[in-house]
């Protein structure tokens, strides 16, 4: 691809839509206390963004090869030159995010219309609010020139999640999920920023192009750059739920489910991504990170995998698939094949998000989220068919998007060498169609759990989304298989047929469970032992942060307090009570008797006459 | 042994020995009748120093007006006799410690004095001096006197007038 | 006599008459201590006068015998007053300032 950049303008037009959006939400309170009129607000912009997103990919023009795509000004200053600067890079990477970023956000926006048709009018404006915030925030960490300006966006969307999240911040489950998901993100987070002064330190600079230029001219200080690019990594490691910062995204299922299609798959997960793939030309220069990146990936992939398949809440089966995912996702950038992830990202961000928005409709018509409480939806094509199509796209299965992806992936890392990352993400593949496929059954084909759902109402717009979405990702998959720009993906021949072949065996033996019942469900959990058992526990891991927190963190504080309330305080209390003590002896000299004080003169005199004496000398 | 040294001998014996009662007898009007014995004393030292004129105005207004003054002080608030010294007077060794220091001290600057030479010249008609200096260098201290005397005045007749 | 002689004297009675006034429990017999610090202390300025045919000598003592009436005179006035309110005299009573 030869490189392009696109209009700054346009760019900061695509930013600045939401941004309006949001304040006008937030401060006009007539205008957010008015549904129709926020969520108009809030489309409205989105939609504004998504065009002005198309026309920014459409202008791009060629770049020269010793161009920047960046569009700075000054921020921060300092002596020679400012400090930092803010402004956008518009390149392909930033580009096509954008349209990813913009083109979910609205669908979602417009889903969320019917699938929170029920909400309060007046709540509905605070979450349309959130939803302007966080794609501006998605947006500015997409354009982000420099580690400064991502940092500063990376947290807003944090606490857009944040946010949203807790959107239903009256119900407990959602407001201790909420503040989970922050506090883990922010675990990373402190090595992202530790990073970032690290690497400013060293070089001077927070820009992503000045950096490249050093890197590729070897001006770097090569022997600070692991222990700078691991902590910046973290970040990534937070924000993108790899092992073992992951334990946040489940939960977080807690919030509506547009907001978990739309930033717990498609947007906000992504950034950790993103930030890797972005400052790739830095991560080129530590190819033991890399590696360690690609094993953690794959061990993410497999381990997420696994607690999918004993999963009965279907948004947390997908919860645990996008934690899967993005490890593939990570793992290719690990191998150095970041294009192969990114690919990955835009296409999973788009049929994960078709999955969240039709579970979400399955949830609309159960009114709960338990699989096995689910089933018969045979006669209704307009529910089942996109999920299904959402579905072997994410199993991999020609010719859609997933198997291009997924098989990519799998090239980048057996040509990297790395073994036990590629038989860690064959496995991933085999029971991610597996457990994808066992959600199918039992919530879509099986035998109703109870009549009475022969004819559920679902809303137009709802269904219409996930259409929309369905024919988006079969376009997408057709437009890999048959035309355009074919990227020879590498890896042996016999890497289709081979990935191929992992999505048709999951598939097969959920279908043997599940549908057909040929195969004891209840036999093969017993089979598999301790490690359904642990898996059904999450492997502990919860426990584990929850046990950190409580005598880790705690108990400093509670140390840290006492040595404020005793030491500290204790000092200055002594200090005080010695005054006091001092004060209450001294007063004893005042006896009130005129004698008392005609020996005092006395004395005082007796003292100057020593004094004095002793001047003669 | 001039007559000079005589007679400051013999002043000074009185003198000290009149303070010592003034400071140590328990009855109070003893006490005033020493400080009178006291004050004459002085104004006789004022005499052996060629100044007459203050031994006169020692007597007029020291042995005379200030002894008066006291009595009828101690006649308006005390009853005359009283009891032992113990009762008297107290911490007397404290006061003592302290009164000793306090002339120790004065006496260690007098023993670094240089040896004083005779006398000099002094004028006869001390008096005249006396007299034109207050119209003429120390006429403003003269004057001031005067008011000081006058608040002085209304302010004892205010502490003494009863309560109408 | 030299200068000296004078100085002891006075010295002797100044701390005979702060005696008086650090042990006395009657308030007049305090005020008959300052007068023989008072007397004590014009001993010295006529013999300093004397010694340096300075006239300043006999003035100042001039004055201060007259200042220390006046300072009888309303010092006793208190006395008196106080006598009235508190029926004592005795110094060891005297202390409403005590802190």
């Amino acid at each position: 691809m030869t490189p392009r950049v696109g209009s700054a303008t346009l760019a900061l037009v695509v930013l600045g839509l939401p941004f309006a959006s949001f304040l006008l939400l937030a401060l006009v309170r007539p205008l957010r206390r008015s549904a129709p009129a926020a969520a108009g607000v809030s489309v409205a912009a989105i939609l504004g963004s998504l065009l002005a997103a198309l026309l920014t990919r459409g202008g791009a023009a060629a770049r020269a090869p010793g161009q920047s795509p960046s569009t700075t000004w000054a921020w921060i200053p300092a002596d020679g030159g400012p400090m930092a600067t803010v402004g956008v890079m518009v390149d392909e990477l930033s580009m096509a995010m954008l349209l990813l970023v913009a083109l979910v956000s609205l669908l979602v926006q417009v889903y969320s219309w019917a699938y929170l048709h029920d909400e309060p009018r007046t709540s509905l404006g605070r979450y349309y609010a959130y939803h302007s915030l966080f794609a501006f925030s998605m947006l500015g960490l997409v354009l982000a020139p420099t580690f400064l300006q991502m940092f500063v966006f990376w947290e807003l969307v944090g606490l857009c999640s944040y946010l949203l999240i807790g959107y239903w911040y009256d119900r407990p489950a959602a407001a201790r999920a909420a503040v989970k998901a922050f506090w883990i993100t922010k675990l990373g987070d402190l090595g992202f920023v530790a990073g970032i002064v690290m690497l400013w330190s060293a070089t001077g600079t927070f820009d992503f192009w000045t950096l490249f230029q050093m890197g590729s001219q070897g001006t770097l200080p090569v022997v600070l750059l692991p222990p700078i690019m691991f902590l910046i990594y973290l970040g990534a490691v937070g924000k993108s739920a790899q092992f073992p910062l992951h334990v946040w995204l489940p939960d977080a299922m807690e919030g509506p489910t547009p907001v978990s299609a739309l930033i717990h798959a498609a947007t906000m997960v992504t950034a950790g991504v993103f930030l890797v793939t972005r400052t790739f030309p830095l991560f080129l220069l530590t190819p033991d990170l890399l590696t360690l990146i690609a094993w953690v990936g794959a061990f993410t992939a497999l381990l997420a995998a696994s607690m999918a398949c004993v999963e009965s809440d279907i948004k947390r089966v997908l919860a645990y698939s996008t934690v899967s995912q993005l490890g593939y996702m990570m793992a290719a950038a690990g191998a150095a094949a970041p294009e192969a992830g990114f690919l990955h990202l835009v296409a999973h961000g788009v049929f994960k998000a078709l999955l969240f928005l039709g579970a979400g409709v399955v949830i609309h018509v159960f009114h709960t989220n338990d699989v096995f409480r689910m089933g018969g939806l045979r006669g209704q094509p307009w529910i089942w068919v996109p999920f299904v199509v959402g579905t072997l796209a994410l199993a991999g299965v020609w010719p859609l998007p997933g198997f291009f992806t997924k098989e990519a992936i799998l090239a980048g890392v057996f040509d990297a060498r790395l073994g036990v990352p590629f038989v860690m993400l064959s496995v991933a593949a085999f029971l991610t169609a597996f457990y994808m496929f066992r959600v199918v059954s039992l919530a879509l084909f099986a035998p109703p759990h109870h009549a009475g759902h022969a004819h559920p109402h679902v809303p137009g717009t709802m269904i219409g989304v996930c259409v929309g979405l369905a024919a988006l990702t079969l376009a997408m998959g057709l437009r890999q298989a048959f035309g355009g720009d074919h990227h020879a993906i590498g890896g042996p021949g016999w890497l289709p047929w081979f990935s191929l072949a992992l999505a048709g065996g999951g598939i097969l033996l959920a279908l043997a469970m599940y549908q057909w019942r040929s195969i004891d469900a209840a036999r093969v959990a017993r089979a598999l032992g301790p490690l359904a058992w642990m898996a059904r526990r999450r492997y502990g891991l919860d426990g584990l942060f929850a046990g950190l927190y409580r005598h880790g963190l705690l108990t400093m504080a509670r140390l840290v307090g006492w040595i404020d309330r005793y030491l500290v305080d204790g000092v200055l209390n002594v200090l005080s009570a010695w005054t006091l003590q001092a004060g209450d002896g001294l007063r004893r000299l005042q006896t009130g008797q005129p004698q008392d004080y005609v020996y005092g003169v006395a004395l005082g005199t007796l003292l100057l006459f020593v004094l004095a004496q002793w001047g003669l000398r | 042994m001039t007559a000079e040294m005589l007679a400051f001998a013999g002043v000074a014996v009185v003198l000290l020995a009149s303070s010592l009662g003034v400071v140590l007898t328990p009855n109070l009007f003893h006490a005033v009748l020493y400080l009178a014995a006291a004050l004459v004393a002085t104004g006789v030292v004022f005499l052996l120093l060629d100044a007459p004129f203050l031994f006169a105005v020692q007597l007029l207004l020291y042995a005379g007006g200030v002894v008066a003054i006291v009595v009828f002080a101690i006649m308006l608030t005390e009853r005359l006799v009283g009891a032992s010294i113990r009762q008297a007077s107290r911490h007397l060794i404290n006061g003592a410690l302290v009164s000793a220091a306090v002339f120790v001290g004065v006496v260690g600057f007098l023993v670094q004095m240089p040896p004083a030479g005779p006398r000099p010249p002094w004028p006869d008609e001390l008096t005249v001096l006396v007299g034109r200096a207050l119209v003429d260098v120390f006429a403003i201290p003269f004057e001031l006197l005067g008011v000081l005397l006058v608040i002085a005045l209304i302010g004892a007749l205010y502490f003494a007038r009863t309560e109408s | 006599m030299p200068l000296g002689a004078y100085l002891t004297l006075a010295a002797l009675v100044f701390a005979i008459g702060l005696f008086g006034v650090l042990t006395r429990r009657n308030a007049v017999g305090i005020l008959l201590g300052i007068e023989l610090m008072l007397n004590a202390v014009n001993i010295n300025l006529v013999a300093f006068g004397r010694f340096h045919a300075d006239l300043a000598g006999v003035m100042f003592t001039l004055f201060t015998i007259a200042i220390t009436v006046a300072e009888v005179a309303v010092g006793l006035a208190i006395v008196i007053v106080i006598f009235r309110v508190r029926r004592t005299v005795d110094a060891d009573h005297l202390d409403l300032l005590r802190g």
